[in-house]
Formats: structure tokens, sequence, C-alpha cells
């Protein structure tokens, strides 16, 4: 069939009436191979403009069109819309911006009417190439991968599973619960934690459509929101290895944290000296089911008399506040009250961090019952034969000593050591303290960077459980809101296609290629690319060293073309 | 692993051929690898060409150095591995130039090394496949002398200016020619792959090589000021566009230098594809427009093409130029933009098999001179302007 290309020049109001002579490229250009029409609107984007389009190319029959005006980046979809409306394959169109790269920054109006024709030359001699390509949609993918089973990910994946939706929750220990499970008290009701984490996991159990995998990491997610391939290899200790690959629409980051390395501040004695023990370790010890059997005992087997407990191990090292240690440290005085009636407890604090509803009278109950609060730096946890001293400075510069049987340190909550393999993984940004980061603290704080992916709980910075469990609710209402069943999501048409006859496997593809949506296919020697994944950057075909990677709508034919007229 | 100032003498009696080949019969009797890939004499012909050899016996035909470059050892390498190793072990015995062509193809995934052992040797360089073709005995009577340490002006161009003829670093061992007086030759091994192979042979890498390297040193330093002059007048006679047409002005568009190029190992060349077939009225419309079109067209477009494709990896091997019959300095012109462009990015192809390719790393801040430059360019015309 014979081509019968259209030309229309915008005026775009004055912006290029006034610095381009129209008359004169359309002079230019009406001559050229296949121009059927060519002819100028005041506001192409208006309306009128659009509809004045939508009849031109139906009338005069067009098969290709090109529209000099604004910058694609403002109005290349608009024109797209109308091709389609009037039953143009909308890949056959090419939008030439003569306002911003023409009109707007070169002053003189006869070079800019000059290079206004080179741009529409170059757009009609490109347009000759182009071939109609065809939008490809898939349905969205309603499941959700959650990663972490602690409070946040056992809490999200609740909200998450229905009869319509699966979700799978990932958990690399043996057990859900996350740290949760070893508390044996909760401030600021002192409930049980295993008795809480046992509730919902019941609860998960009851839920339909979730599948538990422990012991599993999630060794790979590509994709986008709606469509994101997972694999995941499960490693039990007793069995084989076995992988999993399957898709989903969301995945939700609930990997937690970890305890600062109090082994790093040596003045502290932890690890050297006995009955030191840090909040984790003084949990433990808490727990029916922990090395004294819920008791709190001395190395030596006998209960102590007394207990300092120290804040902020490592916060001026991390620089930031856990901000749940002092409630937590409230807790343990509790827990040591009722077992070991009288005992002397002495906090060494700069700052305590109380906010909070429930929680002043929490501290202030803590207070009236006798526990000691000394406002200091500690300077060091000596040992010796009559127990622990621990050194401390006030704020005045007066230095003091005060003998413990048990020390307990407060270590600042630091990011789980998953955080930076997630991160690459799925390219969102660590925060500057490693945390995986919040699209926006204020106005985005449970989406990451990337869409389709959510941080929640301790992954994102030092949390509560019930701060953690609001993140869990909240990713899970924007996940259900986005992931509806049978929601249509658009495909790139632009994507990069491999040659194979031209491929010879050097896989230099792969390694550029951002979206991970190339792979090696090892019997036929050749990369291949996975069109739902790629998004049409055009890395890998400007990297190619064999030409055999190309980018549609960017072929080699239509760069050329187009070059070969703007340097003419 | 950079070599120290360590190696193994293996006491062998002769010239230089003979003291390999006694060298690669032992490790063969040994058991140290199954076969040797290196050049050697087709029987009864005068030429020469990369054979698998796993007889110890017919190692007597066997040419560490041949007088040419018949093929890029490279490319033999690929075609015996390419599509996966086999089960024996190979030792090859290439030229320095080869064997960086080798690791370049190792990183593009080109060949398979598991099972290789590469083993380089100095290198006297080769002479011009034209000059032996004419007369093939004479040739290797010249060559037979140049061995010996005579006179060598007679080597190829590109030789003559090769800076990279000994010691790469990213070979498994590497054969040092010592002086005359020598009573072997030195093996310095640069791999545990190496080291495993003076255990096999019961040797030790105890010898003081400072003496081999000294001279190494000295000649390097002499061909790097060589090569310095060479380029900079090659850089006069064929910078710029006119300058470039002329010197390939001769070319008949035969593509022969690509296909014997160890780096264009390309299954289908772009420029033999239909990417570079356009309609006649496209060539029309050229010929208008420059006033005449010189047909095949786009042969300049080719070069310029191949050295953007492969000159990041262009090693110097000569073996486009060898292959060009109407004797273009190909070789020479490509090393001197592949050094230009290799200068810039860093990179000396073949140094090491660890050092990805440039194309395949990405910086954020890079090449900003470059920006700066071209962001420059407006202020410069209104200069001009104005
Ligand atoms: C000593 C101490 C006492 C505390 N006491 C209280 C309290 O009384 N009340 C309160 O509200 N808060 C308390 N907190 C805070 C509380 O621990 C957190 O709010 C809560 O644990 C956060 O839950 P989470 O699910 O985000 O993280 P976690 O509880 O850390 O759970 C993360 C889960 O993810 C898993 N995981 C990690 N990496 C991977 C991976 N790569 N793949 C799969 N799974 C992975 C982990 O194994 C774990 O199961 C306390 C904290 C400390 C340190
Ligand atoms: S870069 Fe090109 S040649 Fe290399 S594997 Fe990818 S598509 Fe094939
Ligand atoms: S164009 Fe190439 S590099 Fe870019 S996403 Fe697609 S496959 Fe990956
Ligand atoms: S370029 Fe010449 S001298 Fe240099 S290694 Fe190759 S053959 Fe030898
Ligand atoms: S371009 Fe010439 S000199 Fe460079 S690697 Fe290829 S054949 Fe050798
Ligand atoms: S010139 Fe380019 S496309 Fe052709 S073989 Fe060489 S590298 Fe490949
Ligand atoms: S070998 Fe020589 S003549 Fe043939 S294409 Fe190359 S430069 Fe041209």
């Amino acid at each position: 069939m014979a081509k019968r290309l259209g030309v229309y020049v915008c005026e775009c109001g004055t912006n290029i009436a006034d610095k381009v002579d129209i008359d004169k490229v359309l002079a230019a250009v009406s001559a050229l191979k296949d121009v059927e029409v060519a002819d100028r609107y005041k506001l192409l984007c208006s309306g009128d403009g659009q509809g004045y389009l939508k009849q031109s190319i139906t009338e005069n029959g067009l098969t290709h069109l090109v529209v000099a005006a604004c910058s694609p980046k403002q109005h290349e979809t608009t024109f797209m819309k109308v091709c389609e409306q009037a039953g143009l394959n909308p890949y056959l169109f090419q939008l030439v911006n003569i306002r911003e790269q023409c009109a707007w920054v070169t002053p003189d109006g006869e070079e800019a009417t000059d290079k206004a024709i080179r741009q529409i030359r170059a757009a009609i001699s490109r347009v000759h190439y182009h071939t109609a390509l065809e939008k490809k949609g898939m349905e969205c993918n309603p499941d959700v991968l959650v990663i972490g089973g602690g409070i946040a990910g056992i809490k999200a994946s609740q909200i998450l599973a229905a009869p319509d939706r699966k979700v799978y929750l990932v958990e690399k220990t043996a057990s859900l619960g996350g740290k949760t499970k070893r508390f044996s008290k909760l401030f600021v009701n002192m409930e049980s934690g295993p008795g809480l984490i046992a509730g919902e996991i019941e609860r998960l159990q009851k839920s339909k459509n979730i599948e538990v995998l422990t012991e599993s990491e999630a060794e790979q997610i590509l994709g986008f929101l709606g469509n994101f391939e997972v694999k995941v290899v499960s490693k039990a200790e007793d069995k084989e290895d076995k992988e999993q690959n399957f898709n989903v629409g969301a995945v939700v980051l609930a990997t937690g944290f970890e305890l600062f390395d109090a082994k790093g501040l040596p003045q502290y004695g932890y690890g050297t000296l006995d009955d030191v023990y840090t909040s984790l370790d003084f949990e433990e010890m808490n727990l029916a089911d922990g090395p004294t059997q819920g008791k709190v005992l001395l190395k030596n087997g006998q209960p102590p008399k007394s207990a300092a407990i120290i804040h902020c191990v490592g916060r001026a090292e991390k620089g930031y506040c856990s901000k749940v240690c002092c409630l937590y440290s409230f807790k343990f005085d509790r827990m040591l009250q009722s077992q070991l009636p009288g005992v002397k407890i002495a906090h060494f604090y700069s700052d305590l961090c109380i906010p909070g509803k429930a929680n002043q009278k929490f501290y202030e109950d803590t207070r009236e019952s006798g526990v000691e609060f000394v406002r200091s730096a500690v300077t060091e946890i000596a040992g010796g034969d009559k127990g622990l001293t621990v050194k401390y400075e006030t704020e005045t510069g007066a230095k003091g000593d005060l003998a413990v049987d048990m020390v307990i340190l407060l270590p600042a909550m630091e990011t789980s050591s998953d955080a930076r393999k997630f991160a690459e993984m799925l390219n969102i940004p660590q925060d500057d303290k490693g945390f995986l980061a919040e699209e926006h603290q204020l106005l985005s704080p449970v989406a990451s960077a990337v869409e389709g992916v959510f941080v929640i709980g301790c992954a994102r910075g030092p949390q509560s459980i019930a701060e953690s469990i609001v993140q869990a609710e909240a990713a899970a209402g924007k996940i259900l809101s986005a992931l509806v069943p049978g929601r249509k999501l658009e495909l790139e048409v632009k994507t990069s296609q491999i040659l194979e006859s031209f491929c010879t496997g050097c896989k230099t593809c792969i390694e550029v290629c951002p979206y991970g949506a190339i792979t090696f296919d090892e019997d036929r020697r050749i990369s291949v690319v996975n069109e739902v994944l790629c998004h049409g950057c055009g890395n890998c075909a400007a990297a190619c060293p064999s030409g055999a990677a190309r980018l549609k709508h960017f072929t080699f034919p239509q760069i050329y073309q187009e070059l070969k007229e703007v340097l003419r | 692993m950079a070599p120290d100032d360590k190696g193994a003498l293996f006491p062998a009696e002769g010239g230089v051929r003979e003291r390999v080949i006694a060298f690669l019969q032992k490790a063969i009797s040994q058991g140290c690898f199954d076969a040797v890939l290196m050049p050697a004499k087709a029987p009864g012909t005068d030429s020469f060409a990369y054979s698998l050899i796993g007889d110890g016996q017919l190692l007597k035909n066997a040419y560490p150095l041949p007088p040419v470059m018949s093929v890029q050892g490279a490319k033999a390498i690929s075609s015996l591995t390419r599509s996966g190793k086999g089960k024996k072990k190979i030792a090859a015995l290439i030229r320095p130039c080869e064997l960086r062509a080798t690791v370049e193809l190792f990183k593009l995934g080109q060949v398979d090394l598991e099972n290789i052992w590469l083993i380089s040797i100095d290198c006297p360089g080769a002479l011009p496949l034209a000059e032996w073709a004419k007369d093939p005995k004479k040739a290797e009577d010249a060559f037979a002398e140049i061995l010996k340490g005579g006179p060598s002006e007679s080597i190829r161009p590109i030789c003559q200016i090769c800076d990279k003829f000994s010691t790469t670093g990213a070979e498994d061992l590497h054969i040092g020619v010592p002086g005359k007086e020598a009573s072997g030759i030195l093996l310095i091994p640069n791999s545990p792959k190496g080291e495993a192979i003076l255990d096999c042979l019961g040797i030790a890498a105890g010898e003081d090589i400072s003496g081999w390297k000294d001279q190494v040193d000295k000649l390097t330093g002499a061909r790097v000021e060589k090569k310095r002059q060479a380029q900079k007048e090659l850089e006069a006679k064929s910078k710029g566009l006119d300058k470039l047409l002329d010197t390939f002005s001769k070319c008949i568009n035969c593509h022969n230098c690509m296909r014997v190029c160890p780096i264009c190992y390309c299954r289908q060349c772009f420029f033999e594809s239909d990417n570079m077939q356009f309609s006649f009225e496209d060539y029309l419309k050229r010929a208008e427009a420059a006033g005449g079109l010189r047909l095949p067209p786009d042969t300049l477009l080719f070069h310029i093409g191949r050295m953007l494709h492969m000159s990041l990896s262009c090693v110097s091997c000569g073996a486009c130029e060898d292959a060009c019959p109407t004797a273009i300095p190909v070789a020479q012109v490509f090393s001197l933009v592949g050094n230009r462009n290799q200068e810039a990015f860093d990179y000396i192809p073949g140094r090491s098999r660890d050092e990805p390719p440039p194309l395949r790393v990405y910086q954020e801040e890079e090449f900003e001179e470059v920006e700066q430059s071209h962001a420059a360019v407006p202020a410069k015309q209104e200069a001009r302007d104005g």
C-alpha cells in the first residue's frame, strides 16, 4: 500500500508561530516523498485541534502522521490517542519538538525556521520506517509476597489474604513470630509475647489462602506493580533445598531489626564480663523455655540483688534514638521486681523517650516503685571479685561508682543484615542509617520508591509492636486498593528483542539491564529478553557489541534515517 | 598475580624452538596436560597452522614461534571451546597478543578456559604474511636469524612498535627467553594452574629472573618510545574525516580485516546485515547531496563502525593488516584509535581476566570533561558569531 503522510505544524498560540515561519516550513516539506497533506493549526492539543486532526487523518486516508509541536513529555500521548481514535496505529506517528527545542531556544527567526525544517524532514524520513506496534496488556496479579514473619509480616498477611488473593509469607527462620515471640512480657500492659504471637498464628492459619514458607528466603524478585516474578528457596536443615517460582503483584518487606553489637563498645564489658547482658539476652532469661527456665539468675546460679540498666548503648554511634528501649526497660523493672522482691534497680540514662498517651503513667509508676534514675554517662563497667561496678559521670562532671550484681545493656536497634540484599534486588534505596527507605517520610511512609514494594515494621526503622501493626495495616490497605483482581496492566510496547542469529552469547546485555529482564539460554547459548519485564530503556541495544539486541521503535534504520536528515 | 622476580629454569639445549619443544614433550609425558594447541608445520608443506597435538613425538613439527601469524591464536582457542569446555586438559601456546585477545574473548563468553592452560612466550614479532607468501623458504630463513637475535627491521610494522611482547600477567605460565648464554628457558607461573605445571614437572620457581626482566623492560621502553613516535606520525596522516578517507581510499570493501580479527567474533557482522542495506532512492538522495556516491557505499562507515564496536578490545595483533589485500595499515590505525579509547577508560585489553570490559561498567561520574566541552559549544559559537 502506498504511504500517505500527514504533516501538521502547531502554532502553539504564539509560542511557535512568532519565531518560526510556518508557511515557509510547510512549503519546504509538502513536496517530500509521500507527503499527502501539510497544514498548520492554532492549537493542536485543544479539543478542537484534536478533532481537526482526527478528521484530517480519516479524510485524507493517512497512513503515517508527523506532528510538529511541543515536547513529547507534554503531548505525545495526546496525539497518540487521536491516532487511535482515527484508526491509525499510534506508533506510525512521530512528534517533533519545535517548541522547547527550537522556537524557545533559537534567537534568530530565520535560523529557527531552518532548524524546524530539518527537524521535521528528519521525522518524515524516520516515520517512513516506523512499523505498527501493538499494545499489550496483562492482568495484574493480586497475590502478595510478604518477607519476614515477625509481627508486622504476620499482620499484613492476615489482612491481605482472601479467597481471590494468595499471600506467600516467607520467613527465614524455622518459626513465625520474630522478636516478639521471645518477649515474655510486653509493655505497657504486660501481656505475654508468646501468647500474643500464638493467637496471631492461629488467626493466620484460619484465614484463607496464606502459604507460609519457613526456613526460606527470596532469592530473586523481578518486575513491577502487578507483576513480580519471585524465586524462593527453602533450606530446611534436614531436607534438600527446594526452589519455588511464583508471581505476585506486590511485595511487602518486613524483615525487622537486629541489635547493635555491644561488643563494639568494649567499655561496657559485654562478652568479656560475666553478668553483663543485652536486652535480648535478658528477654531470653525470662522465658519459661529459656536457658534458665524463666528465672533471672547470675552466672553463679544466684539471683541478683541489684541490677543496672544502661540506656542508649550505641545511640551515638548509630546517630538515632531507637524509640522503644526506654519503654521496654520499664517493663524489665517490673519483670525483675516480680521475681526478685526487694531488688535494687538503677537506670543510667542521658535522655528518656516516653511519648504516647499510655506511657507516662507506666514511667511514673516505675519511679514510684523505688527504681533509681541516674542521669549520667556510663564510662565503664568494671568487673571484680564482688560483682560489677558501673562507673559514671554526671552532667555536672561529678564521678560516681555503683556496685551491682547484674548489668543490662539497651543496645540500639539497627537494620537487619539483609536490608542491603533487598535494596539491591529491588532497586530500593536505603536511608543514611541503612534501613529500607520509605518513599516519603511524611507523605508516603510505608511505600518504597519502587511501585508495588512496601516496607513495614522495624525494617524501616525502630518501632514498637503497635506501630509495626499500624504500618502493616497501612500497607495492606494500599495494596488492596491498587491490586484489584482483574485489573489490567499496560505493558511497555517499545521493548527490546534479541536476534538469535546475531547473538554471540557474550552476556553484556545481561549485565547492563537494570530490570533483570534478560536471561541466558544455556542450550542455545544466547540471551533472551523477557518482554514482560523489559522497560524499553535501551541499555542492552546500546551495549550489545554484536547488534543483536534491538529496541522496537528505535531501530537502526529509524535512527539512521532521522540523523541523516538532521545532518544533511 | 603479578610475576615477581622468580621463575624456574627448564634446562634444555638448542634454539628457542627446540627448548620449548623439550619442555612440552616432558610436560605431556608427565601428564601435566593431555595435549598442546600450538602452531605447527603441516607435513610436506611450508604452511603453519594451529594444531592440537597430543603425541609428544608429533611435537617435532611444532613451531612455538612461527615466522608468521597465519591465524590469530585466540580464534583457534575459541573455535575449540566456544560451545563449552572439553574433558581434556589442553595447553595453548600462543603469542602475547594472541593471549590478550583470548582473555578478551574469555570476558565476552567466547572461550571456555576451564580446561585450558594458557601459555605465552616472549615474542620476537612476526613477518608480514604477504612477504612470507612470496617466498616461504626465504622468509623462514630470515626469521631464523631474527630468532637468533639478528636485526629485526623486517618484522611487521605493528610488531616493531609492540610494547606488550612479553608476559601480560593474565597467562597461566609465561615462557621467558633469556640471553643466549643461558642453559634453558624460564618458566614463570602466573596462576595456581601455572604453578601446577611446575609442580608436575618437579621443578621449583627458585631462579632469579631479574636479568631477563631487565632485558624485557629495556626493550619495552624502547618500543614504547618508538610506538609514540610512529603513532604521532600516523595520527598526522590519518586524523580527520578527509585524511581517514585517504587512508582507506584503497579499500575494496572485502571485510577481510573483520573476518580475521579475533575481536570481531560476531556471528553475523552488523555491516554485512540488512541493517546496512538502504533503498535505491536513499542512495540516490545521498548521491545528489554529495554530488556522487562511491559504490559499494559506506566503506568508511564500516571501518569507523568497526572501531566503535571493538577498538576497546583491540590487542594490536596485526591480523587485520596481514589480511588486507591492498596493504592498508589497518592494524596501525585500529591500534592507534584503540589505544586512545583504552587510555580514556584506563583499560588494557587482555591485562586481566577479572577486569570487566568498559562497556559493562557504569559509573555515575564519568567523562565530565566531555560533557563540559559539549556544554561549551553554544558559548563558543556565540563568540564566533559575535
Ligand atoms: C529487647 C526488646 C524488647 C522489646 N519489647 C517490646 C515490647 O514490649 N513492646 C513493643 O511494642 N515492642 C517491643 N520491642 C520492639 C519490637 O521488638 C518490634 O516492634 C517488633 O519486633 C517489630 O516487628 P517486625 O515484624 O517489624 O520485626 P522482627 O520482630 O524483627 O521480625 C522480623 C522477621 O523477619 C525475619 N526475616 C529477617 N530477614 C529475613 C529474610 N531475609 N527473609 C525472610 N525473613 C526474614 C526474621 O527472622 C523475623 O522473623 C522490643 C524490642 C527489643 C529489642
Ligand atoms: S550483548 Fe548482544 S551478543 Fe551479547 S549476549 Fe546480549 S544480545 Fe547477545
Ligand atoms: S531495553 Fe534491554 S536493558 Fe532495557 S529493560 Fe529492556 S531488556 Fe533490559
Ligand atoms: S604484535 Fe607482534 S610482537 Fe607483539 S606479541 Fe603480537 S606478534 Fe608478537
Ligand atoms: S583490529 Fe586488527 S590489530 Fe586489532 S585485534 Fe583486530 S585484528 Fe588485531
Ligand atoms: S565490525 Fe562490529 S559487527 Fe562486524 S564483526 Fe566486528 S564487532 Fe562484529
Ligand atoms: S581488508 Fe583491507 S581492503 Fe579489505 S575491507 Fe579491510 S581495509 Fe578494506
